[in-house]
């Protein structure tokens, strides 16, 4: 298999805190805080977790719009952290970023065609009739007429302007696409246009996504492969299928249990978690799930667990890692050990 | 997703939107058609009040010798030559019989008083506190006998001029500074920050006073400078706040990603988008420094004669208060124009200004 085009190693974003007037540096918001992961080729990448886990500052890290402190990012065998000035601008060319708001995300004082256009001209992509040619073709793939381009964002619905704003990344012909929540601020009815739209344009366009959701059902629909984040790590991470059929991270469990299902078979009982998630700048020792886990024993307050890795099902949890073992490398197993746990746990706690 | 487009009316933009707004605002739109007639006043003067002709055909040639009150250069040579001292009326009947002139509307001059039988049977214009408005001399002369109308329509220029080339010096340097400290945050913010507020610390009509005693000639373009230069501040304050509201916004990422460096992002992402708060300040500011003007020339120290200027005939009523006009007529014409001033701006501010703007839908 060729390398992925996507590789994540151990990153870091960092942000300083300060105070006074001074402006000093008195601690740090770890936002993310080790996070790995890749991506291959053609292949999309759900990321989930609750909001303020760190899933939007991952993807603005990897295009370097927030800049990371550790770690490195490689697209493609290019080391994104080490590179700058023309190289970078070459290689975010590469990679494109679609946001969650599109009333945000497009300039309000500028014509979707000044706002397509801009990129083009940045990336010296064409001559202006092959540029109109392009940002035409680019709308004509989001499904949005040509008459488009002479018009104000604000003359669109927010849907319109998420297409607007993906056919803004196309027009640059990346190869890449973080996708950041690019559905949470659309009505429902229109959510599911744009999943479809962007599910489309991967196939036909061979794209490669980083789709960052907190919406798992629609994660799990469109990914070949999911992350779980919880307070800046990625505690699990595994095929789409295989993460929503046996998850091994007690997180994973409670985030998969609020997800509503019209499937009786396949619902499950409602795990609620106690607590709030912790201060990212004040992070838990050991486990960072361990204060809000039913399951959290002494080891998991004082040791951060390391991945354990079962046919390519990362999990970060001391629980997972034995049941593994007690199971002889049989995920499906300690799974459903795991779950019913759970599922014991909180029935007590709650009862 | 609805198909809608071809419905939508013609594509506006934020300006237009602003404009559309602006205009259905009675008295924000009174009092721009002030000022637009003002600056009519201020081309014009040499039109509407004179002593030189607007036109007029001297020993067979056309001369516009209204030019003059622009810039003394501008005289035509001859006149000076056939020694017509700037009396016109008797010097082109006397000289060349076959003259004729268009005159200005009112023949009175904004640096002399005009004297008897200048103009075929009027008499020497009054001095003093005979000089009470009349229908010869509108708003009455001043103590030397020079007509108040000729000198306030004359002095409408640098009224304008004040106000538009010291917010234009402020708001460059304000736009600047607030853009910098803004975007780029760090040490350069607190820089730009602390300077501002020095700056800010500094008396402006102590500065010009101080200023004035040192220079050797001190000139109207003097004040101007100096009340640019000091008056920034504020835009400064509100350009960095709207710079550090705008720069973290999705659509400056969106640039960032699209491989926009920080020039391309100040100058056209944040800036349109920061500008229009900022336009109301520097309308305000105008008017304030119209005043401050004003008070300069009122106290003395204003530009140098001949060059007229409202406050300074303010200033001569000092002399004499029972002068009413010499008090009563530039005082409203400075209220009128700082009051217009001040309602565009109000205009501006609600015209695009979105959350004014939600507010009254």
């Amino acid at each position: 298999m060729s390398d992925p085009l996507l590789a994540v190693t151990n990153l870091e974003t960092h942000f300083p805190l300060r105070r006074g007037i001074l402006r000093r540096t008195v601690g740090q918001v770890r936002a993310v805080d080790g996070v790995s992961f890749s991506i291959d080729r053609q292949k999309t990448l759900g990321l989930v977790g609750e909001s303020g886990c760190g899933k939007t500052t991952v993807g603005r890290s990897i295009l370097r719009l927030v800049e990371p402190t550790g770690g490195s990012i490689r697209f493609d065998g290019h080391d994104v952290r080490e590179t700058s000035g023309a190289a970078l601008r070459a290689l975010r060319r590469r990679m494109q970023i679609v946001f969650q708001d599109p009333y945000g995300s497009l300039n309000p004082r500028m014509t979707v065609r000044a706002i397509l256009e801009e990129g083009l001209v940045i990336h010296q992509m064409g001559e202006a009739a092959d540029r109109l040619e392009r940002m035409r073709r680019a709308l004509e793939q989001t499904g949005m007429p040509a008459t488009t381009l002479a018009r104000y964002p604000h003359e669109f619905s927010g849907g319109q302007r998420q297409r607007i704003a993906i056919a803004r990344a196309l027009v640059l012909e990346p190869e890449f696409l973080v996708l950041d929540e690019p559905i949470s601020a659309l009505d429902v009815s229109i959510q599911a246009q744009v999943v479809n739209l962007l599910v489309e344009l991967r196939e036909k366009l061979g794209l490669t996504y980083l789709f960052i959701s907190h919406d798992l059902s629609v994660v799990e629909h469109v990914s070949d492969e999911v992350a779980v984040m919880y307070l800046g790590r990625i505690v699990e991470r595994a095929a789409a299928a295989e993460i929503a059929r046996a998850a091994l991270h007690p997180y994973t469990l409670a985030l998969f249990s609020a997800v509503p299902n019209v499937d009786p078979a396949r619902r499950r009982r409602r795990i609620v978690l106690g607590g709030d998630v912790p201060s990212p700048s004040r992070p838990p020792a050991g486990c960072r799930f361990n204060p809000r886990c039913p399951l959290a024993e002494t080891v998991c307050r004082e040791i951060d667990p390391p991945a354990v890795v079962v046919d390519g099902h990362h999990v970060h949890c001391h629980l997972a890692a034995r049941e593994i073992e007690r199971a002889d490398g049989n995920a499906t197993v300690a799974a459903g050990r795991i779950a019913a746990a759970m599922q014991a746990a909180t029935t007590v706690n709650s009862g | 997703m609805t198909q809608r487009d071809d419905m939508r009316p013609a594509p506006t933009g934020f300006w237009a939107d602003a404009w559309s707004r602006f205009r259905r605002k009675p008295l924000a739109m009174a009092a721009l058609l002030f000022l637009v007639g003002l600056m009519l006043v201020a081309i014009l003067a040499p039109l509407i009040a004179g002593t030189r002709p607007v036109l007029c055909r001297y020993k067979g040639r056309i001369y516009a010798p209204c030019l003059a009150y622009f810039s003394r250069s501008l005289e035509p040579s001859i006149f000076a030559k056939d020694r017509f001292r700037g009396t016109y009326p008797t010097n082109l009947r006397e000289k060349d019989p076959d003259s004729w002139a268009i005159w200005p509307l009112v023949f009175q001059d904004p640096y002399r008083a005009v004297r008897a039988d200048e103009w075929p049977g009027r008499p020497e214009n009054p001095a003093r506190d005979e000089g009470r408005p009349s229908r010869l001399n509108l708003f009455g002369t001043d103590q030397a006998g020079v007509d108040v109308f000729a000198k306030m329509v004359h002095g409408t220029t640098i009224a304008l001029l004040v106000g538009f080339v010291s917010m234009g010096i402020a708001g460059t340097i304000g736009l600047i500074v607030g853009a910098l400290g803004g975007y780029f945050g760090g040490w350069v913010d607190m820089l730009t920050s602390r300077i501002t507020e020095i700056v800010m610390c500094i008396p402006t009509l102590v500065l010009i006073l101080a200023m004035i005693s040192l220079l050797e000639k001190p000139t109207i373009w003097h004040t101007m400078a100096i009340i640019g230069m000091t008056g920034w501040t504020g835009i400064a304050r509100l350009t960095r706040g709207e710079f550090l509201r705008l720069k973290n916004s999705e659509f400056v990422m969106a640039a960032r990603a699209a491989g926009a460096g920080p020039v391309r992002i100040m100058l056209r992402h944040i800036l349109p988008n920061a500008l229009a708060p900022v336009l109301v300040p520097i309308t305000f500011g105008i008017a304030s420094a119209i005043l401050t003007e004003s008070s300069l020339s009122f106290l003395g120290f204003g530009p140098p004669p001949p060059t007229a200027s409202w406050g300074s005939i303010l200033n001569d009523a000092r002399g004499n208060l029972s002068m009413w006009w010499l008090v009563v007529f530039p005082g409203v014409a400075i209220f009128l124009t700082v009051l217009s001033y001040n309602l565009i701006g109000e205009g501006l501010q609600e015209a695009t200004d979105p959350r004014l703007r939600e507010a009254r839908k």
